[in-house]
């Protein structure tokens, strides 16, 4: 037997000014079956739910009215009035270019989706957010998810280990 | 001794709430949709694309004479700027999800065009209004997919004219 997501237990926000795009949105997340589901075209009336309401999954776009999208994250992540500093946010828009992927991720973004996006992707995004929960990490430049995701092998000189070889040595 | 110190960082472990809650073996989405359910889901999205295609069909019509207007008529330029600029983002973002992948690749160009800019002179208006037409051509015949060669190097020629005359950049 299969795991599955109950997707009824989980409420969402979704922050678009585009008509077509939210309702892409919010269509394919009723499919799923999610019975809250709030949609806003600006942060101001996000961070107005936020204060208010228990939401667990925001996606947004980038290009807002107003406060961007990014703004709108910088906020939630690092403000000190900021409603929810943990909730989770899929980014997903047409500004897909590396430098915007590397930008939203060293503010803390979840999940990145580039637009035109399709179902399969939009999906995938969902159940990393809700499956695959990550470490927050916070240093005095950063608040966000663990921004480390792939494990690659490191072929370099592994310099903790020296550290406690040199701390073996001296006792 | 001046040592630097290490900077603190705090690792906070996951909050797993969210998957206790809703992830279960009896209600809900197989968490790998089989390809019927990910047809399923497809199908879902694609019922916005009549309402996709009447919203920008409305934008284009609206933004094209706008853009028209101010080729004759330099207070319009900011304005015109400004709501090709929009018109050009939301046709490259929602394209390809509808299947007009095409329109994507022009809306591209046109936004790489109009990026950082307050204002046009009056070739760039026209080389705006150029994507715009080649826009609603797509729109208006229905082209899905990448189209034809007769497409392809009408989208080559739109991304050399606009390099052609980006500058200045006001």
């Amino acid at each position: 037997m299969s795991a599955k997501i109950d997707f009824s237990k989980i409420s969402f926000l979704v922050v678009d000014g585009d008509k077509i795009s939210a309702q892409v949105v919010f269509d394919t997340l009723s499919y799923l079956g999610a019975l809250d589901v709030r949609r806003v075209g600006k942060p101001e009336d996000a961070f107005r739910i936020l204060r208010t309401q228990q939401i667990d999954i925001i996606v947004t776009e980038w290009r807002l009215r107003g406060m961007d999208g990014l703004e709108f994250l910088d906020s939630l992540r690092n403000s000190t009035s900021s409603p929810n500093r943990f909730v989770p946010v899929i980014m997903l828009t047409a500004h897909s270019e590396q430098r915007y992927v590397t930008t939203a991720r060293d503010l803390g973004i979840t999940e990145f989706l580039a637009k035109p996006f399709n179902a399969k992707a939009l999906y995938s995004r969902l159940v990393s957010v809700i499956t695959r929960p990550r470490h927050f990490v916070n240093t005095g430049t950063y608040f966000g998810p663990d921004r480390r995701r792939r494990q690659t092998p490191f072929d370099g000189p592994d310099r903790r280990e020296d550290q406690k070889s040199k701390a073996r040595g001296n006792t | 001794m001046n040592e630097q110190k290490p900077p603190k960082v705090q690792i906070i472990p996951p909050r797993t709430e969210l998957k206790q809650r809703a992830v279960n073996f009896t209600k809900g989405f197989d968490i790998n949709l089989g390809p019927e359910q990910l047809e399923e889901l497809e199908r879902v999205v694609q019922r916005s694309s009549d309402a996709f295609v009447r919203s920008i069909g409305h934008d284009l019509s609206e933004t094209r004479q706008l853009v028209i207007n101010a080729i004759t008529n330099a207070d319009l330029r900011p304005k015109a700027v400004e709501k090709s600029a929009d018109l050009a983002y939301s046709t490259k973002a929602l394209g390809g999800t509808f299947d007009y992948p095409l329109m994507t690749q022009i809306a591209k160009s046109l936004e790489v065009f109009l990026h950082g800019r307050s204002t046009a002179n009056k070739r760039q208006l026209m080389v705006t209004q150029l994507h715009i037409d080649a826009i609603y051509v797509i729109l208006a015949s229905r082209i899905t997919g990448f189209g034809t060669s007769i497409e392809q190097a009408t989208t080559v020629a739109l991304s050399k004219i606009a390099a052609r005359y980006s500058d200045p950049r006001e």
